[in-house]
């Protein structure tokens, strides 16, 4: 048959955010691929030498629609270790709680989106809306959905109140349920894991070379995560487990993020028994000293980059974001040959691809 | 000649048909919506989609020829109009004769056919992969769809629907001796009406609307229309030639129980797109000729040794 060449993106039912994909088909079998990117560039790491620190925060927050929390919180160390500020034990808490929080609320939304792009849409429905709880805590506690605004530098914004504490406790419990009850089903659906099994296999060899971080690193068998490897405070105090697959294939990417989300959720429940008493804040100076620094955290998509220079002033010389999906990206049009024309959702879904993060 | 028109045009002719494509429309998204714990949409919520589909520009792309473009969904509508003429409801049928179940599955094909031309003639490459896609599904649940359709006919020693539906009130309903017949005919409808989880031709993550991506206004109401009457006569047909012991006797019985049998097609369908994945093609053609024939023919030889 003819080879033809049809485009996913940048508009495409298939994507949720602006990417281009030309991939090269023959009848119903893929050939290969080449990738476009940039549809969402707003110049973020520019427009942050322009602002102070403290107004930063808030722009970093606007990096991504789903992962914002993590980034407002790696920046928030970056500034506070050039600062070297001792900021109060609970705030580093409630920071985590939040991220574990993301981490639930991005897994969960992953999943619905791979169901409903194998045509399982009761799941991509059930998920979405047990996902509204990770999601109401957060609105609980900061008053935001997706932009929380739970940083700042020196500590958070807000401290728990016992009521508070009370309802997230309740919510983990039935979200755990829950998220038991859904790794039940997608462990005993036929049809989806005829649809991922053997699906895009990336070989440990592979991760390595293209760099690829977070739970599609761990679904190939490597064993990385920087809570753990490099971890900020407080995850050198806690106590978690890193789920890794030796299987490397979008069935294994399915099953280990829904495992990530169960863990994540006893981790929450971790840190609410663990939490230290205290104050949630520290006055920071607005003016920060020369330096410069890297901090690593784990997203809920793989490693968090961040280079900071400090020329003194209260603006930042430089600041460098590199985001887990970029790495994964790369990986993208290696994966697309050899597969067929329907497997190409899942496999660009298997990535969980975030281009707000990779253009910022 | 009155009569005929009557027919024609009011029962079981057109409106009748257009009214139960809609009604069944609203049943399985509301179904379908409430497996989804969604609210789903309101009863005259198809209509108020038909009536916008009609309102919007009726656009095509460069270097589609007009003509085709628009014949298709008319010429697939009226074989589906046509086909349910001759479908019994409730025991009634006014233009019933032998051989009328061949010639329901001919006229229930043609959509088919148009639907892969109209990918065709559209030429954009979704479309074109999705009318190679309706092809190749076509190919594989007919020839199961057939086979376990053919059980009741051979069961009962006549091709008239009615006559199958009539041989039932002695001979119980088929769905007793047939059960693997039943459940292959209902996969064949699925995949006749390309319902999830047989979605393959139009799935949106694929590619996009299929066939019909590059329709719009009308012509697109047309083939929604379409495809909503085909579901209402398949369910039908299953039921007239599997669950027929509403032998029309007393009409007050009769028709409840009729409706019943529907709806409890309907809800099958519904669960079904519910609960399964889509498959691939391949697997698609792996499911039919290796599972699903064999398991025909093996119900097949089974009617006939009954028969004897």
């Amino acid at each position: 048959m003819n080879k033809i060449s049809i485009p996913i993106g940048p508009q495409h039912p298939l994507l949720k955010e602006p990417l281009s994909m030309q991939i090269d088909i023959s009848g119903e079998k893929v050939l290969g691929g080449s990738l476009r990117l940039g549809y969402v560039h707003r110049g973020i790491e520019r427009l942050a030498e322009q602002r102070t620190y403290v107004q930063n925060v808030h722009l970093i927050e606007r990096i991504c629609g789903i992962c914002s929390h993590i980034h407002t919180t790696t920046f928030c160390h970056a500034v506070e270790r050039l600062l070297e500020i001792d900021v109060p034990q609970r705030a580093y808490y409630i920071r985590a709680m939040m991220c574990e929080l993301e981490r639930v609320h991005s897994h969960l939304l992953w999943l619905g989106i791979i169901a409903k792009h194998v045509g399982l849409d009761t799941i991509f429905m059930h998920t979405w809306h047990d996902r509204e709880l990770a999601l109401d805590i957060m609105e609980e506690l900061s008053g935001g959905r997706v932009s929380h605004a739970t940083n700042q530098i020196g500590g958070v914004r807000f401290d728990l109140t016992d009521h508070q504490e009370a309802m997230i406790r309740t919510t983990i419990t039935d979200l755990s349920l829950r998220v038991n009850n859904l790794l039940d089903v997608i462990k005993n659906e036929p049809a989806l894991q005829a649809r991922t099994r053997g699906v895009a296999k990336v070989s440990p060899e592979m991760i390595h070379q293209y760099c690829v971080v977070g739970p599609v690193a761990r679904a190939s068998g490597v064993d990385v995560d920087f809570r753990r490897d490099d971890p900020l405070p407080p995850y050198d105090q806690l106590d978690f487990n890193v789920i890794t697959h030796n299987d490397g294939d979008a069935w294994a990417r399915t099953v280990i993020r829904a495992e990530e989300a169960r863990e994540s959720l006893i981790l929450c429940e971790r840190i609410l028994n663990e939490m230290p008493d205290g104050p949630v804040h520290v006055r920071a100076p607005r003016r920060v000293p020369e330096g410069e620094v890297v901090i690593r955290s784990e997203a809920p998509r793989g490693e968090l980059f961040y280079y900071l220079r400090s020329d003194g002033s209260d603006k930042p010389a430089r600041l460098k974001i590199r985001t887990p999906t970029l790495a994964a990206l790369s990986l993208l049009p290696k994966q697309l040959s050899s597969i067929q024309v329907a497997d190409i959702p899942v496999v660009m879904a298997g990535i969980d691809l975030c281009i707000a993060c990779a253009d910022r | 000649m009155i009569e005929a028109w009557f027919y024609l045009l009011f029962f079981p002719g057109l409106i009748f048909q257009v009214i139960c494509g809609l009604i069944f429309e609203w049943l399985d998204r509301k179904l379908l919506a409430r497996f989804q714990r969604r609210v789903g949409p309101p009863w005259y919520q198809p209509l108020a989609d038909m009536v916008k589909l009609f309102s919007k520009e009726d656009l095509l792309p460069e270097g589609v020829n007009d003509l085709v473009a628009t014949l298709l969904p008319i010429v697939s509508l009226s074989a589906i109009l046509t086909a349910g003429l001759y479908i019994p409801i409730a025991g009634f049928s006014p233009y019933s004769f032998e051989g009328d179940l061949i010639v329901i599955l001919f006229l229930l094909s043609v959509p088919t056919l148009a639907y892969y031309l109209a990918g065709v003639v559209s030429v954009g490459i979704y479309s074109t992969l999705g009318g190679g896609r309706s092809l190749l599904q076509f190919f594989s649940y007919e020839v199961p769809l057939l086979i376990a359709l053919s059980g009741p006919a051979i069961l009962s020693g006549s091709w008239s629907v009615k006559q199958i539906m009539v041989s039932q009130a002695t001979l119980g309903p088929f769905i007793l001796f047939q059960p693997l017949g039943f459940l292959l005919a209902i996969v064949g409808l699925i995949g006749k009406l390309k319902r999830d989880p047989l979605d393959i031709p139009k799935a949106k993550s694929e590619v996009v609307g299929g066939p019909l991506t590059e329709f719009t206004g009308a012509k697109l109401a047309f083939w929604h229309l379409g495809m909503n009457i085909q579901a209402v006569l398949g369910i039908f047909l299953l039921v007239n030639l599997y669950l027929g012991w509403s032998k029309g006797a007393n009409p007050l019985l009769t028709i409840p129980v009729f409706i019943v049998e529907c709806l409890v097609l309907v809800v099958l369908l519904s669960g079904a797109s519910a609960i399964f994945a889509r498959l691939r093609i391949d697997q698609l053609a792996g499911l039919g000729w290796r599972i699903l024939v064999p398991l025909g023919l093996l119900q097949l030889g089974f009617v006939i040794l009954m028969g004897v």
